[in-house]
């Protein structure tokens, strides 16, 4: 249970760790695409502000390119017409002073400097001037920064954007767009600021323009990161379940392996055992019956020896058989076990064959199941039956893993036939030796090298056991066929 | 040479009784002596190791196994050639018991002429083994006794020299030559000269 526990935990740290990788890179992706975004959009504000203020400054120089001295101010008037933000223009002709000495320092300064200066922000009110000290007439426009901002290509939709723009100079401040949902609100403490400050392109006109947004978690790609992380522990589910079935499948090999080695165990050490137990009586006749008939050949023979010696000789020959009615008893107990059960032919072939798939492709044979599509019930013990087939099986195999043989085709075929269920394994190998067909079945007689000649008389024995038939033939062109019949179990069990 | 005037005698041990009579008396059919041996310990601590004959050993035995026995009387120095019996013998089993020493391997049930056979060639190695092994004793007992003017020559004389160039050889005249060698053949008990050879190179050589 701990390892099951211990395995599971591995598998969900793992998916864990895999998951929110995974999602950190989507959300680093995503939030470099908005910052990405932000960072154009907020040129191109800056790049639209920067064309207003310029044309501020080309205004005023047709202005003052353009005037007539005296001549009434038709033209100046008709500006904030074409250009909203225009909220004034003031002329001053020739000697004219201006009203305030600021102003007329700053005439100065730009008479001074060929350029507009700035003359003056009050952004509270959303206003600044600009003024163009020029012969013969000076020109101050004054200018409303809100109406400034060219909402037909303005990136950032003045209803519905969550991006905040707002100019500054100085200590002064001014909101062109506070962004919906934006730092103004102050609702996310949580997420990413993106800002951008950038001074207006134009000297006289010398204005910050700043751009900010804040994005909160909502704007993570939960969507992909949730899609990820089931895809995630998808393909780990998968990869944990081929790993399951293959480790399964190595511990029924390891386990028919072991059963294998175990039965040859225990037949190795039942022989030795059988042949110690009869070979020390065996001994003790041959030496006793030896003995006295070279007693006997003496001149003169001590019948008494000779007689003791015989005497002897007949009581190991009953010891003998005693071990052997011993070994017959043991034997038979053991037969008895396991009651004859419902049992589906088809279940019993294809765990066989799952079995000793290895086998057919080490051996490169074609393994076949031909089967009807009802199962074929049988009354037998299922654990006998399982070892009946794999032995066919086995024997099949041996029969065709002969090198320079091409085209190795086994069928196990199931049918029903009068009360019978019929289970044959037919191979294409040399089939059996006419001579040893009649044998096949005799204990410890075999045509393999190292075989123990048991396999096949076992198999006799088990079917026999269950009430059933075992057959071995040869068909054409070549190869050998066995045939199980077993009784048919009651059609409803 | 005294050993060998005693009967021999034939140790054979297996945990059965009835194995263990009927061999034994099949062997004393033929006139040897059979001493039976129940347990394989008690057998390695009281069997007579000085006397003539042959061990019998069956390798499937409680305690300790007739394999193991025979690994350990080889260790020990017991020379008595050793016969293994067993009654389900395997080819592996047969190459470790003629490695381990064992003389023969006979499997149960023991065919009687093959078993008797076996034990008097047994026993007719041991008999000469043990004659090698006196002799070779005897001869070093004699070589003993020999002076070192006396080694000196029996070597020159193993070497073929005459006894003029061993006069040359040892600076000595030849007639003293001769008296050494009289004098060696005595204490050596030797009446030729291809017996001394035969008898003592090997200790001339050894020491030298």
């Amino acid at each position: 249970m701990a390892t099951i526990r211990r395995r599971v935990t591995a598998w969900l740290i793992a998916w864990m760790l895999l998951a929110l990788a995974g999602a950190a890179t989507l959300a680093r992706w995503e939030l470099a695409r908005q910052q990405e975004l932000f960072d154009t959009n907020a040129r191109i504000a800056h790049r639209l502000l920067s064309q207003r203020v310029v044309q501020h400054d080309a205004i005023l120089a047709t202005l003052a390119l353009l005037a007539v001295p005296g001549e009434a101010a038709n033209r100046e008037l008709r500006l904030p017409t074409l250009y909203p933000q225009i909220v004034s223009i003031q002329r001053r002709d020739g000697d004219a002073v201006w009203p305030g000495a600021a102003q007329q320092a700053l005439d100065a300064e730009s008479r001074r400097l060929g350029r507009a200066v700035l003359a003056g922000a009050n952004l509270s009110q959303g206003q600044y001037q600009v003024l163009l000290g020029a012969e013969p007439s000076s020109y101050l426009l004054t200018i409303d920064a809100r109406r400034m901002v060219p909402w037909a290509e303005w990136p950032f939709p003045a209803d519905s954007s969550p991006v905040a723009v707002s100019l500054s100079h100085g200590a002064q401040h001014m909101v062109l767009q506070a962004g919906r949902g934006g730092p103004a609100d102050g609702k996310s403490p949580w997420g990413w600021q993106f800002s951008a400050r950038k001074v207006l392109a134009a000297e006289s006109q010398p204005l910050d323009i700043l751009v900010e947004l804040r994005v909160g978690w909502h704007v993570l790609p939960w969507g992909w990161m949730v899609l990820w992380a089931a895809t995630v522990a998808a393909l780990l589910s998968a990869v944990q379940t081929l790993l399951r079935q293959r480790s399964d499948r190595l511990r029924d090999q390891a386990l028919l392996r072991l059963g294998k080695v175990a039965r040859l165990n225990t037949l190795g050490e039942l022989a030795a055992g059988i042949a110690h137990e009869l070979n020390q009586p065996l001994t003790a006749i041959l030496a006793n019956t030896q003995a006295a008939d070279r007693l006997l050949a003496e001149d003169e023979p001590d019948m008494g020896t000779i007689r003791q010696a015989l005497s002897q000789a007949v009581g190991q020959a009953r010891r003998a058989a005693d071990v052997v009615g011993r070994l017959r008893r043991a034997v038979e107990q053991r037969g008895e076990a396991g009651l004859p059960q419902a049992v589906s032919l088809q279940e019993v072939a294809r765990k066989a064959l799952y079995l000793l798939e290895p086998e057919f492709q080490r051996c490169q044979i074609d393994a076949r199941l031909q089967a009807p599509g009802q199962p074929v019930l049988v009354m037998a013990e299922p654990v006998a039956l399982d070892q009946v087939v794999h032995n066919l099986l086995m024997n099949a195999v041996q029969a065709m893993d002969q090198p320079g043989r091409t085209g190795r085709v086994m069928t196990v075929t199931l049918e029903s036939a009068s009360r019978r269920g019929v289970l044959r394994v037919r191979d294409n190998g040399p089939g059996v030796a006419p001579d040893a067909l009649p044998r096949i079945f005799e204990p410890f007689y075999t045509t393999r090298e190292g075989g123990l000649g048991l396999g096949l008389s076992l198999c006799e024995t088990l079917i026999e056991g269950m009430g059933g038939q075992i057959q071995a033939g040869n068909v054409s062109p070549h190869g050998a066929e066995f045939v199980v019949s077993l009784p048919l179990a009651a059609e409803a069990p | 040479m005294q050993a060998s005037t005693l009967s021999p005698l034939i140790h054979l041990v297996d945990d059965d009784e009835a194995v263990r009579s009927s061999l034994a008396l099949l062997i004393s059919t033929v006139g040897l002596r059979v001493q039976t041996w129940a347990q394989p310990q008690i057998f390695l601590a009281e069997f007579d190791r000085e006397g003539i004959g042959v061990i019998v050993l069956d390798v499937r035995m409680p305690g300790i196994s007739g394999l193991n026995l025979l690994q350990l009387l080889v260790e020990q120095g017991v020379d008595q050639p050793i016969v293994m019996l067993t009654g389900h013998g395997t080819v592996d089993m047969c190459r470790r018991a003629f490695k381990a020493g064992a003389a023969e391997f006979l499997e149960k049930p023991v065919n009687d002429e093959l078993l008797l056979e076996a034990l008097q060639n047994g026993v007719r190695q041991h008999v000469k083994a043990r004659e090698r092994t006196q002799i070779d004793r005897d001869a070093r007992a004699r070589y003993g006794q020999l002076s070192d003017r006396e080694r000196e020559v029996l070597g020159l004389i193993v070497a073929g020299l005459t006894n003029k160039e061993m006069g040359r050889a040892l600076g000595v005249s030849p007639r003293t030559v001769e008296s050494h060698r009289a004098n060696l053949f005595a204490k050596l008990e030797t009446e030729s000269l291809a017996q001394l050879v035969r008898n003592y190179a090997a200790l001339v050589d050894g020491k030298s």
